[in-house]
């Protein structure tokens, strides 16, 4: 186990797997979530009572959950950072946090769409939405954080530093957000009352499934693009480039 | 004899008063901002109590970042920042004392103004006295989260800063525009222990990780 570790910490060890996996995950990952999305789309039952339109579900909620995953992990990954110094856990929180911006960006963008015809507005500054326009917010910061600094070993610290605070904050802020909605208006806006049905809940999970296959497989390739950037200079990179010609 | 930690304290006062634009520089901030409110949104009485406490809260969260590059960044550019990390004293209290003399010259300011122009407002006494309260409370917070922000970007401006200082204070504004709100029911306590707690709660991590971030400068 522990040399498992070892060996996906380290750069080229980690380059050479991710290199050989991609096409497989990404592939994969496709067939997964167009397997879900329509079986969704054309083969689940209509809703009751929002009709047609919720079938925007199997884009929405695996664009909203991963969006989340992706900042608990970079959250992991700076702990790792700050007390270890594994530059394996930087390279992992630099490459997702544009992928957890667009993933967000996609949440809510569905979920206007699906607002529309539903709620009657594009937006409504529910507790959940309001939080994960942050959620957008604080992505976009961490990635202009990106570029503030001239030595990459203080990007990666300022990252995770920022990553970890906002990690510690952010429950502190949903719960917030939270008291404020509660005053302001009812929670009317929770998604349909009764649970869902197997039928539809089946295609979701698989299109979740699909979404999380996606994000691993594009964030190993951004990886890869993150560690050539760092160590372009090292022999092991002229090494397997050379080998492959 | 005077401790390190005191001549630090007298020489960054000394710097915030001899420099106008340092502390004069939120408090213009903050009356051009509160001015504007009711130009954009007509001077009607009811609808400006209502506004008057989210109001003041905005213009104070706004003029506080512009004070929170004087923190550590003058130290850094003339290189004293060196010599304090290498003195071997306790970095926690040098930061510490360095935050409270920004917030000392940066908000306690504002936080006299905000009783003064929430008469304004028609802000009623209790409500005013409560916002005062929330603000005694939160801007300590904001000058933390500021510091922080201006130690992470201490070569380069405070751009990068300010995008990350606002989402974070969110739950100090919240919690303060909540008490106020409620400054005539029993849930005002609720929100105002809250509000203490996230203050005391963010003291030891934001400070720890202003010299992190100090840190980072200097590896």
């Amino acid at each position: 186990m522990k040399q498992l570790f070892n060996q996906l910490i380290s750069f080229p060890y980690f380059f050479k797997i991710a290199q050989k996996s991609f096409p497989y995950l990404f592939l994969l990952s496709i067939l997964v979530i167009l397997l879900g999305v329509l079986w969704g789309v054309f083969f689940s039952p209509v809703d009751v009572t929002q009709g047609e339109v919720y079938r925007i579900i199997y884009l929405h909620v695996p664009a909203a959950s991963v969006a989340q995953s992706i900042y608990y992990t970079m959250v992991i990954a700076s702990i790792t950072y700050l007390i270890w110094r594994i530059k394996m856990a930087s390279v992992f929180m630099i490459s997702m946090a544009p992928l957890g911006a667009i993933f967000t960006f996609l949440a809510l963008f569905t979920g206007a769409v699906w607002g529309q015809p539903t709620w009657g507005t594009w937006w409504v500054w529910d507790a959940r939405l309001t939080s994960t326009l942050i959620l957008l917010i604080l992505y976009l910061a961490i990635i202009s954080l990106f570029s503030s600094f001239d030595r990459r070993a203080s990007t990666d610290q300022a990252v995770s530093i920022v990553v970890l605070i906002g990690g510690i904050n952010l429950p502190i802020i949903k719960l917030s957000v939270e008291w404020w909605n509660t005053l302001h208006q009812s929670a009317s806006m929770t998604l349909s009352g009764s649970s869902i049905d197997n039928e539809m809940l089946i295609p979701l999970l698989i299109s979740i499934f699909g979404f999380y296959l996606y994000v691993t497989a594009i964030g190993m390739r951004k990886m890869q693009v993150e560690i050539l950037k760092r160590e372009i200079s090292h022999n092991w990179v002229k090494e397997i480039f050379i080998e492959k010609r | 004899m005077k401790s390190f930690y005191f001549k630090t304290f007298q020489r960054d006062s000394k710097v915030y008063l001899s420099r106008s634009s340092s502390f004069l520089g939120p408090i213009v901030f903050f009356l051009i901002t509160i001015t504007l409110y009711p130009l954009a949104f007509g001077s009607d009485e009811e609808k400006l109590a209502e506004l008057s406490a989210g109001i003041i809260w905005i213009s104070i969260l706004l003029a506080n970042l512009l004070s929170h590059q004087f923190i550590f960044n003058e130290d850094y550019k003339d290189g004293s920042l060196d010599l304090v990390l290498a003195s071997g004293k306790s970095l926690f209290l040098w930061a510490s004392i360095k935050i409270f003399v920004n917030w000392y010259f940066s908000s306690l300011p504002l936080i006299f103004l905000s009783l003064l122009t929430s008469f304004m407002f028609y802000l009623p006494y209790d409500a005013a006295l409560i916002l005062a309260l929330t603000l005694f409370l939160g801007t300590p917070i904001l000058s933390m989260f500021g510091a922080l922000a201006g130690a992470l970007t201490l070569e380069r401006g405070n751009i990068v800063g300010s995008s990350i200082v606002i989402p974070m204070c969110l739950p100090a504004l919240i919690l303060g525009i909540l008490a106020i709100q409620s400054y005539k029911n029993e849930e005002l306590f609720f929100y105002i222990f809250l509000l203490a707690a996230f203050l005391f709660f963010s003291i030891p991590i934001l400070i720890a990780s202003c010299l992190g971030a100090i840190r980072l400068h200097f590896e």
